[in-house]
């Protein structure tokens, strides 16, 4: 964890400030309890493929093809559920599966090959939208039949209760509370410089004030919604899984120095496999999220996403080359991504220039971060 | 032998001024000296050898001859046609008229031999490249200086022997009158080094001088009209060719003061950790062998130092060890009683062999990242036995390698691209000596750093050795390698050349071995023989 903020995190705070100030302006319903929910789903839904992303960026890789994965495993979701009338559950795990084999064959092509990240995926990008119209033959395949629910359908449909949310807040600020308090006694009994004491329970003060924030806000229209609890569990999983596991280390070794990580005796290929197959989990993941979303498969479920996921890492402050980044930054990322289309949605914008606003934002953003790390 | 003021040139060749001189030039990189007062100073029409010891000062020396050092970057002056040179850039020193040839060839592989000749200046017609005229004038400038080359074909479809001709050709068409080659014929076959010294003598007739840089003693002696020695940044001596011989140019080469910086204690061998029968490797499936018929075994508590010239393969030999470079011809390595025959940088460490590369930042640290996190890299899983990283385990782990290697960094949590060369050195020795292996492979340990930091690097040679650890030492600096090593291996040209005890290495021995002279021709004057 660092210390203060950054210039580079304080200038990201004060974009995302203005972003929200305009909205807020020119459409006072976007701080509305109902927009704010369909925003909080809308940032789930980017910020969980956006983290499966940093997975492989970290090791220097980049993978084109989401947007497409994402179309393609929801689809097949939809087609088992509503036009083979599989059990929801069972199809959402063919899903995952699928996602997972096929992301792990990418993987082994790449590394075993030698064929570069950019190419095998952007090939993947074609084929799979291909695959995916086939699978749902260009049609629409809604997720549930006849207008009612499942689990499938819950994914972005369920709201937690009011005082469910509130105990979840509740639970997560204890235990953040006591792996603070632990790791702090750990590292002092080791001899180990600890974050100032004031400072660190200011931290925690701030997030649980954000946390209730949050909870409170979602609790004015109908709750938290499931899909943000689901966002939480894939952020503090994917932040372990780098931050305190040898497969993270080992990640960001190889994206740091790829030759010193083989020197160093790290399995390279064996690890960005397994990134490209946990990748692999969140596409089918994500595709499952946004058909839900949509109520249905169509063709243009997934399309672009893989932009807006490789650029709420690089606004997160993920670099390209590899071996930086981090959770919250591309959590950040996917805030400002996400806030940015709900916005122009609500203003019912022009689709023309949502597309030149996303694309101005993210090539500002990548500018002035290499100004900032240059001036460092 | 005594170290000789700065030389005024103890010969001049006769009737011709001096085209090019430099004078009392000193060259610092921080704190180091890589020139201490060299004067040097070339005639119009002669080819005049530099001859030195890596490190000696040579390329240095041309890199302040071709304006690569602009003129304020170090003391001294350069004269051309006797008046004062001052080169900002390349630029200038090419329009003195000098050019310079590096080992490394600037030529693209994927343009033609006319293309690469003119890259940069190419004829034009209009706003146009007007490739016949390139083509025509190109084949003109080989034909002028009668060599035989399709300037139509791709430079990469040539040998390196041909691209050392193209990049010639290149610099003379730049009008030069002085050209500048660093090991030229290191890469070559026998039959392209005639036909290279060829075009140099026919060169000198034409008037174009040559400033020639080789280790081949006796290509310089049959080619120069004079040379110079540099040692320890300082020009040692000068002499006409006809006058030299290569013993005398060994003695001049070699001949310093030692200082006793290596406190080498030495420990009885044991058993042997790390036995190399008949290696032959190539860098790629089919290429040609880079290292051929290596044997050699290390025991336990030996220090075994691995001498020769830069490109004879001693870098390639453990990087090949450790599996991260090479295909395997023939030859079986076995670490203790374990073989290595798909070696693998995993399957090395597993049967406990481990490798500090000469090139730290490259092969050894990710430079971004903390001094625990580059220790721990290698040894990160033994943390973690339930999939969590136990931090109190890791930190007890690496805490006492941090503070025994004496590390000098704020902490553990300090990034290591920021600590000094010394140190980053100890973190790169540290990470790997956690694995805890049997044998250790120092690939130039102490390159680039300052002596305090030296002696903590042979210090920790002999806890090794003490411990019962095999250590192999691969060493440019030969006080180093005699000092340190209990043997010396010799390679020249991929194979072993020689093979030393400690009291018969004699640094004048291990240059003639690693310049491919046989036994019996080492210069004895200074030492008595010795049996090996």
């Amino acid at each position: 964890m660092q210390g203060r903020l950054s210039a580079r995190d304080f200038s990201m705070l004060i974009a995302l400030a203005a972003i929200v100030a305009f909205f807020t302006i020119r459409a006072p319903a976007f701080l509305g309890p109902r927009n704010l929910s369909m925003l909080v789903i809308e940032l789930s839904i980017t910020a969980v493929l956006a983290l499966g992303m940093l997975l492989v960026i970290v090791p220097g890789e980049i993978d084109l093809s989401v947007g497409s994965g994402v179309g393609l495993t929801g689809g097949v979701a939809c087609v088992l559920v509503f036009e083979h009338g599989w059990s929801s559950p069972a199809a959402m795990a063919v899903a995952l599966v699928l996602g997972v084999v096929v992301w792990l064959g990418m993987g082994a092509l790449i590394v075993r090959q030698k064929v570069p990240s950019f190419i095998i995926t952007l090939g993947g990008l074609l084929v799979f939208k291909g695959l995916h119209w086939l699978v749902i033959r260009s049609a629409t395949v809604p997720t549930v039949s006849g207008g009612g629910t499942n689990l499938y359908s819950l994914l972005t449909t369920y709201y937690l209760p009011a005082n469910a949310g509130l105990a979840i807040v509740v639970l997560v600020v204890v235990a953040m509370a006591w792996s603070q308090v632990a790791s702090r006694r750990r590292r002092a009994a080791l001899g180990l410089r600890t974050e100032d004491g004031e400072f660190a329970l200011m931290k925690l003060v701030v997030t649980a004030q954000a946390l209730l924030l949050f909870v409170l806000v979602t609790n004015r229209y109908r709750g938290l919604p499931l899909t943000a609890v689901i966002l939480g569990v894939v952020a503090w999983g994917t932040s372990v899984l780098l931050q305190k596991t040898p497969f993270g280390r080992h990640l960001y070794a190889i994206g740091g120095n790829p030759e010193a990580a083989l020197v160093s005796g790290i399995a390279v290929d064996r690890t960005v496999i397994l990134a490209f197959g946990i990748m692999g989990a969140i596409v089918a993941l994500t595709g499952l999220l946004e058909t839900a979303y949509a109520g249905a498969s169509t063709t243009t479920v997934g399309s672009l996403m893989e932009l807006d996921a490789v650029a709420a890492c690089v606004i997160g402050g993920t670099s390209l080359r590899g071996g930086r980044g981090t959770v919250l930054g591309v959590m950040f990322g996917a805030l400002i991504m996400a806030t940015l289309l709900n916005g122009m949605t609500l203003l019912a914008v022009a689709p023309e220039i949502k597309f030149i606003a996303r694309g101005a934002v993210l090539a500002v953003a990548v500018w002035m971060d290499v100004r900032l790390s240059r001036a460092r | 032998m005594k170290a000789e003021p700065p030389a005024p040139p103890a010969a001049r060749a006769p009737g011709h001024a001096a085209l090019l001189r430099a004078d009392r030039i000193v060259k610092r990189f921080g704190g180091v000296v890589a020139l201490d007062g060299v004067s040097f100073d070339l005639a119009e029409g002669e080819i005049h050898a530099l001859c030195g010891e890596n490190g000696a000062g040579k390329s240095t020396l041309i890199k302040v001859l071709g304006g690569l050092y602009p003129v304020d970057s170090y003391e001294g002056t350069l004269l051309v046609d006797g008046a004062p040179a001052r080169f900002r850039s390349v630029r200038d020193a090419e329009a003195a008229g000098i050019a310079v040839i590096h080992q490394e060839l600037a030529l693209v592989d994927e343009m033609t031999v006319a293309e690469n000749v003119f890259l940069g200046d190419e004829p034009r017609r209009g706003p146009f490249v007007d490739a016949d005229r390139m083509v025509l004038e190109a084949e003109r400038l080989f034909a002028r200086f009668r060599i035989d080359i399709d300037v139509r074909s791709p430079v990469g479809a040539l040998g390196i022997g041909r691209r050392q001709l193209v990049e010639i050709v290149k610099a003379l068409r730049k009008s030069s009158r002085v050209l500048v080659l660093d090991e030229p014929t290191a890469a070559l076959a026998n039959h392209e080094i005639s036909v290279l010294l060829e075009i140099l003598r026919d060169l000198r007739k034409r008037g174009i001088a040559s400033i020639y840089i080789s280790h081949k003693l006796g290509e310089v002696l049959s080619l120069a009209d004079r040379v110079t020695v540099l040692r320890d940044g300082r020009s040692v001596a000068t002499m006409a060719a006809k006058d030299a011989t290569e013993d005398l140019i060994i003695r001049h080469m070699v001949g310093r003061e030692i200082r006793d910086l290596f406190p080498r204690r030495r420990s009885h061998p044991g058993a042997p950790l790390l036995r190399v029968e008949g290696l032959d490797v190539s860098a790629s499936p089919a290429g040609p062998l880079v290292l051929r018929g290596v044997s050699f075994e290390v025991r336990a508590g030996e220090v075994v130092g691995i001498g020769g010239l830069m490109g004879a393969g001693r870098t390639e030999l453990v990087m090949h060890l450790f599996g991260a470079w090479g295909f395997r011809r023939a030859g079986h390595v076995h670490v203790g009683d374990r073989s290595l025959d798909a070696p693998t940088p995993r399957a090395a460490m597993a049967a406990g062999m481990v490798l500090v590369s000469e090139d730290r930042k490259r092969f050894g640290l990710v430079l971004d990242r903390s001094v625990g996190f580059n220790l721990s890299l290698s040894v990160v899983g033994r943390y973690a036995p339930a999939g969590l990283i136990d931090e109190a385990r890791e930190q007890t782990s690496i805490r006492p390698l941090f503070d025994g290697l004496r590390v000098k960094a704020r902490d553990l949590e300090a990034r290591v691209g920021d600590l000094s060369g010394g140190n980053q050195q100890k973190v790169v020795l540290g990470k790997a000596l956690i694995v805890g292996p049997k044998v250790v492979l120092l690939d130039e340990p102490t390159r680039g750093i300052d002596v305090g930091a030296k002696v903590d690097v042979y210090e920790l040679v002999n806890r090794l050795t003490s411990e019962g650890k095999a250590v192999v030492l691969v060493s440019s600096e030969l006080p180093e390698l005699t000092h340190m090593s209990d043997r010396i291996i010799v390679l020249h040209e991929g194979a072993v050349s020689g093979v030393f005890d400690a009291a018969g290495a004699t640094p004048e021995r291990i240059l003639a071995a690693a310049m491919g002279y046989p036994a019996d021709r080492v210069p004895t004057a200074a030492h008595p023989p010795h049996a090996s």
